[in-house]
Order: C-alpha cells, then structure tokens, then sequence
C-alpha cells in the first residue's frame, strides 16, 4: 500500500515546501501529500507558494490541502465566515498582525483558499489541522487524553494527524476504563467503558513532516534535507 | 441547601405554573432554569414574564437563542422534513408572538451560570444545541463536565430527565515525541475525577412517554437528585393551542406525551456551522 | 377446471391477503377483479382506487385483470382461478351462492364472470377468523398520490400519527406510497390488528424521478380531519427539487 506524507505549517516558506518534495522524490512508495493548513502566514509574502500548490511543477505530487487557523483567519477577515473577523489574531497578536496577513496574501488566491475543506477522513484516519473541535484546537504531547479521547470520538476514527500545535508527537491510548451510573424514571443502568485502542499523530510544521503507512500503521518523523538519516535506519 | 433546575418552558404556562407550585410547596427558594422559554407552545408571552416576575435566574436555550439570532438550528438537527417545517412554522410564529421587551430578555440571557462548582447550561457547555444524552460516550460525557471546570453539570435540551455519575475512570497512555522516530517514549496514567451530569427534562413538552411536566430537585448537603414528575391541566395548554392558530396537530401530540417534532437520531451530532 | 371465487368481507378483514396466498399457491393462471361494493347506510365504501390490484400485480406480474374488456371477451385460459373481491360490510343473509349481493350480477355479467362459490368473512370457516368490527357510520377518504414522493422519514411520522388518531378515529387505513429511491410500499393498518404492514413493491422506479404509477392513500373511520391531514401531506411529500433526502431517512 502506498504511504502517505503530511505537511503543515509552511506559512509562505516556498522553500521549505522545495525540499519537502525534492525528500519526497527520493522516498519510495509516497503517493499522496496532504497539507493540513497554515500554508499561509504574515511574515513572508505568500503568493509564490500559493500559486505552486495550484499549479505543481512537473514530477511533483499535487498536494491536497486543507485550511488551517491562518487561512480561516484572513478567510473571516475578509468576509468569508459570516460576520466573524480575525478577531483570535487581533487579540493575541495586534492590529499590525492582522495587516501583515491581509498584505501577505494577493486577493486573488481568496477563491481558493475558500474552497479548501475542515478536513479529510481517509480509511479510519481523520486529518485535520486542529481537531474534530475547531480549527484552533491545539494537541501537544501535554493534552489532557480525555481530551484526546473526546476529539478521536467525535470523528469515530482511530487515528487523528494533527498539526496546529506544530509539535511531532504521538499519543497512543493503550488503556483504562470507566464506570457510568444512569438514573431516571425508568430506572438504574450501570455501564463499564474501556479506552478504546486509538492514537493522535502530531505532524509537525514547516520542514518537519511525517510519513505514514496506512497498510502497516507505521509512521516517521521527518525533516526536510536530512534523507541520510532517514537511509541509516533503513527506511527507504 | 435543596435547590430546583427547571428547563425547557417551551411557552406551556399551566405546567410552568403546576411545576413552580410544586416547588413552592416544598418550600424551596432557589430555582434556576435552563432555558428554552419559548417554542412550539402558546403562551410564550406569559411564560417569560413568569420566569422575569419570579426573577429566576436562566440561561439561553437553543430557541430563545434562535428566536432573537434567527434560525439557528441547522437542517441535519431534524430528523425529516416534516418535523424541519413544523419547528420553522413554531419559529415563525413565536417570533411574531414576542413582545420586543420579552425578545430583549431573552436576548441578553447568559450561556451558562455558575455557582461554585455546579454550572448550568441549557444544551453542554460547548453549545446551546449539543444533546447530553444519557447513554452518550462516558469519556466525552466526562469531558464536557472537566473542561468546564465544574463537578455537577446541570443541563436540559435533551427532554428526558436523568441523573449520570462517571467515576473510576482511568485513561493509559503512550507518549512520543520528538524528530526520531522509535525514540524513547514514556507511559503514563491518569486518574479521572467524579463527576456528575444532572438533566432536568422539560416542564413544557415532555419527551419521557407521558405528558407530566418533569424537573429535578438537588441537595448540595446531601448529594441527592430527585426527579421530580408534575401532572398539569394539559387540556387548558392544547386549548390554548388551537385557540392561538398553532397547528392542531401540536395539541395532540402534547395530549398524547409525544414531543412536538421528533429530534434526530444523531443528537449527539453538532453541525459545523 | 376453472373456478370462480367471490370473495366478501369488511374493509380491513384480511380479503387481499388471503387472495395474494390463493394466487401464489395455484399453478395455472389466476384472475383477480375487485368490486366497488355499497355503501350502507352511512357507511361509505372506501373507495380503493386500485391499490389491491396495483399491489396483487406487483407480486404476480401474470395475474390478468378481469376488469378488463379485452381479457373478458377473449377465451379464457384453463384451470384458471378467478378471484373478485367483493367489500361488504353486513353478513350475506343467504348461506352460500344465494347470498351474493344481487346488485353485483349485472357487472359480474358483462365481464363473463359466474361465481361457484361466495365466501364470506366472518361467516364462512374457510376464510380465516377475524376480529370484526362494528362499522356502523364509517367515513371514508382517499387522495391520489400519483406523482408524488415521500421523504421517508415524514412518512414514517405521519402514518404514526394517522393510525394513533391524530386525525381522526381511523379504522382502517390503505396507501401506495412512492420513495425518493425509487421504491415504492404497500401500506396498510386496520384498528384490529397489531401494526401497520409495510411492504416494498417489486417494481423500482427510477430514484429521484416522479413515479406515474399508482399511487394513493385511503382512509376509513370516523370524524375523520381531511384538512388536517392535507397540511401534514403538503409538509410530508417532497418539493420539484428532487433529489432531496435527509440524513437520517
Ligand atoms: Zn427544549
Ligand atoms: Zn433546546
């Protein structure tokens, strides 16, 4: 089965973007790239990347992207989200921060950026930038993992690839339980619950990546220009 | 000190009025409400002013939401197109019904109240629309409670009163983290606390197989819950709903204890909106 | 040898089930026509707009109509069993063919049909037991459906509350109803028995078009609301925008 590749957190960095595919094109058996969201971001103009992962060069994969917390911020200040704005960004980072990303980012490339989906759910994986929750949801290796456990349960998947904390890490849930008592007029119901078997894949950010096999579950942290590495364990 | 938590009013003045009597006669004074003031019912006037005379303190339901922001309930929180198009004709004309000062009212009710470690909300802390079902996920149950800080979370929305304790839970977990991959990684427990889910049900459209107006009566000394079942002049209520131009149909199913339009399965769902 | 059956009986007692079991358990071909029937004092004869027959050919795709002229004149096949329904509220007051309702015999004529035998629900011991019913000052209700489409899951919701009496004491109530997905179910309740059968027909129609075959809903009881029941059918019955499902149905 072919492997997955999962990016996130670029912000403009076209050259970041560069070495990710030109790792790819020496990693066998990688045919799907998603990008979980913030290909954009105010600290560089975004243009040239966006117009690369509309128009891939040839040899390259075609990404397959989704918004993350950047994008559904210049998406609400630009009027895309109902009368929301970019408030989460004015407020932690200042009016300067939200003119930054509106110059950042040619209006023209606005059509596409609103077309670009939550998330994606492919064989029991679900893919997002934050969480089931919100796109702002930020998983970290210190998450409560009964919050973990919520997020995987509102997606009914046993996988979640997250990548708004911008932190490669995974968390396995391998066990526990819980006891639930349920009174009302008809009567008492007792319950016992296990933790079932699932795991919350953090994908990194910029030149940090990961590569998934979905046919034997197994995952690699990667970043870009170190392929040696990846040849001494015997990877590829 | 034994306190009552009504919810879900849904413009039924006589059963408001049984539950209140009720309560009084019990000699208890604090009361809160969950809200859903207004819908479907006859008397969404009356109803309002009861809970403002009475100075209850409420938060926002789902319909006193939807009633001042305009339909909020997404499509998929019906489970066919006939129950879509009732709900949206109770919408209309409650909202025909309000007076402006009663719309305000409701408008500018507070998302949840707190007192110490006991919240009130009307659906779950997330949203006024997400179902607390009794039988929903023990985790994501326990969630909702820990996240909002609290140790007892009282709720309605769902119609159908319960009590659920989640205790002994534990959650074992691998963590990894890092650039190498098949590094180190760390096992941990965690211990999770007692919590507890207490649901009102509904004073004014019951949706618990009889048509006895429900509420719960709590004991913060003692831990006790009681459900509390009402019966009420529902005659007086289907009358007044034929009387106002409501549906008849809305009568009926009130007469027979079969909430107004049917919820969908998934209630658990909440849409992305 | 060919025989011809009439049969009689109530609205609701079992008549089109019990014909469905004779037709599928006889070999050679079968016929099937169904009378209007009287109405009695008071009692209105439902009328069936052919839903007994749109279903029974459903089910067996040969059997032939009798009501047709064509098929009356043209020679009959051999061994075939001809079935008439017959609805009747009172019991026949003769035993056997002497009890068939005289005014039937002109029409049973003119089609070449001559029952050898009238059996009777309720009276005779070859038909299965039924509960019956005092049907004295039944109403009767029928609406054409051709063309429309149900959203599956109002339907389930309006037929509940049809059969529970929402409006109006219903005993017995009929439909042919068509589906987004281009089935269609015979359904069908009576106030003496448990449920409501619901049975999908064989013929698919393409999904999300608008089906012209047959399809129609009659109801029988008392204080029956038809005003009512049309507000709840117009919220019920999907608009032109086809295709239009909701997620739960
Ligand atoms: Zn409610
Ligand atoms: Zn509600």
């Amino acid at each position: 089965m072919a492997r997955w590749a999962l990016i996130s957190g670029l912000r403009g960095d076209l050259e970041a973007y560069e070495a990710i595919q030109e790792d790819l094109r020496h990693t066998r058996r990688v045919d799907t790239l998603f990008v979980l969201g913030d290909v954009i971001g105010p600290a560089r103009n975004c243009d040239a990347l966006l117009s690369r992962l509309q128009q891939p060069r040839r040899g390259e994969l075609r990404p397959q992207c989704l918004y993350g917390w950047w994008e559904d911020q210049l998406l609400a200040e630009r009027g895309y989200r109902g009368g929301r704005r970019a408030d989460a960004l004015r407020l932690s980072q200042g009016e300067t921060a939200v003119d930054a990303l509106l110059q950042a980012v040619d209006p023209g490339h606005m059509g596409w950026l609103a077309e670009l989906q939550f998330g994606f759910i492919e064989l029991d994986c679900a893919l997002l930038h934050g969480s089931s929750a919100t796109v702002e949801d930020s998983l970290g290796p210190d998450s409560s993992p009964l919050l973990l456990l919520d997020r995987l349960t509102r997606m009914e998947v046993n996988r979640l690839f997250t990548a708004r904390s911008g932190q490669q890490f995974s968390i396995e849930l391998t066990g526990g339980g819980i006891e639930s008592q349920v009174r009302d007029l008809e009567g008492q119901r007792h319950q016992q619950q296990s933790v079932p078997k699932r795991q919350v894949i953090g994908i990194g950010a910029g030149v940090h990546y990961t590569i998934y096999d979905p046919g034997t579950d197994r995952f690699d942290f990667l970043a870009a220009g170190s392929r040696s590495q990846e040849r001494a364990r015997g990877f590829a | 000190m034994a306190h009552a938590v009504i919810s879900c009013l849904h413009a039924n003045h006589a059963a408001l009025e049984a539950v209140l009597a009720d309560i009084d006669q019990q000699g208890i004074d604090t009361i809160t409400c969950l809200g859903d003031l207004v819908g479907y019912g006859p008397q969404p006037n009356e109803v309002v002013e009861l809970i403002r005379q009475r100075a209850i303190p409420t938060c926002q339901g789902c319909w006193d939401e939807d009633i001042i922001e305009g339909l909020n309930a997404c499509d998929c929180s019906y489970p066919s197109q006939l129950a879509e198009r009732r709900g949206h004709l109770a919408h209309q004309w409650t909202a025909d019904q309000l007076s402006e000062e009663n719309k305000d009212f409701l408008a500018n009710l507070p998302m949840s109240l707190r007192r110490d470690r006991l919240l009130f909300v009307h659906g779950s802390p997330n949203s006024q629309h997400e179902y607390l079902l009794p039988n929903m996920d023990a985790f994501a149950a326990l969630e909702r409670v820990e996240t909002a800080e609290a140790d007892t979370l009282f709720c309605g929305h769902t119609h159908h009163p319960y009590v659920r304790e989640l205790r002994d839970g534990s959650i074992r977990v691998r963590v990894q983290e890092g650039v190498a991959s098949g590094g180190p990684s760390e096992e941990r427990e965690i211990n999770l606390p007692v919590r507890r889910i207490i649901n009102a049900g509904s004073v004014g459209e019951p949706r618990h197989g009889n048509t006895n107006a429900t509420y719960v009566i709590h004991d913060e000394q003692t831990g006790t819950v009681e459900i509390r079942e009402v019966a009420y002049d529902v005659e007086r209520t289907c009358r007044a709903i034929v009387e106002s131009g409501l549906p008849a149909i809305f009568a009926w199913r009130l007469r027979h204890g079969f909430e107004y339009a049917e919820r969908a399965d998934d209630a658990s769902h909440v849409c992305e909106r | 040898m060919s025989q011809t059956l009439l049969i009689s009986g109530p609205p609701g007692c079992g008549k089109t089930s019990w014909i469905l079991k004779r037709v599928q358990a006889h070999r050679g071909p079968c016929g099937y026509l169904r009378l209007a029937g009287y109405p009695d004092e008071g009692l209105a004869q439902a009328p069936d707009g052919g839903i007994d027959l749109a279903y029974l050919q459903d089910q067996c795709p040969r059997l032939l109509d009798l009501a047709d002229l064509d098929q009356a004149l043209a020679p009959r096949p051999e061994h075939l069993l001809a079935l008439i329904e017959l609805p009747q509220f009172q019991p026949p007051t003769e035993s056997g063919l002497g009890g068939v309702d005289r005014r039937v015999i002109p029409q049973l004529e003119a089609l070449h049909l001559k029952p050898d035998e009238h059996l009777h629900f309720g009276r005779d011991t070859a038909l299965p037991r039924q509960d019956t019913l005092d049907f004295s000052s039944l109403q009767a209700w029928e609406r054409n459906l051709a063309g429309s489409v149900w959203d599956p899951a109002s339907l389930s919701s309006f037929w509940f509350e049809l059969v529970n009496g929402a409006y109006g004491d219903v005993y017995r109530a009929k439909a042919l109803m068509n589906l987004p997905d281009g089935r269609a179910f015979f359904c069908n309740w009576m106030v003496s028995q448990e449920g409501s059968q619901f049975l999908p027909l064989q013929a698919l129609a393409p999904p999300d078009g608008r089906p012209e075959r047959l399809s129609r809903l009659v109801v029988q009881g008392k204080g029956l609301d038809p005003a009512a029941i049309e507000v709840t059918l117009a919220d019920c019955l999907l608009s032109q925008a086809l295709p239009h499902s909701f997620p739960s149905a």
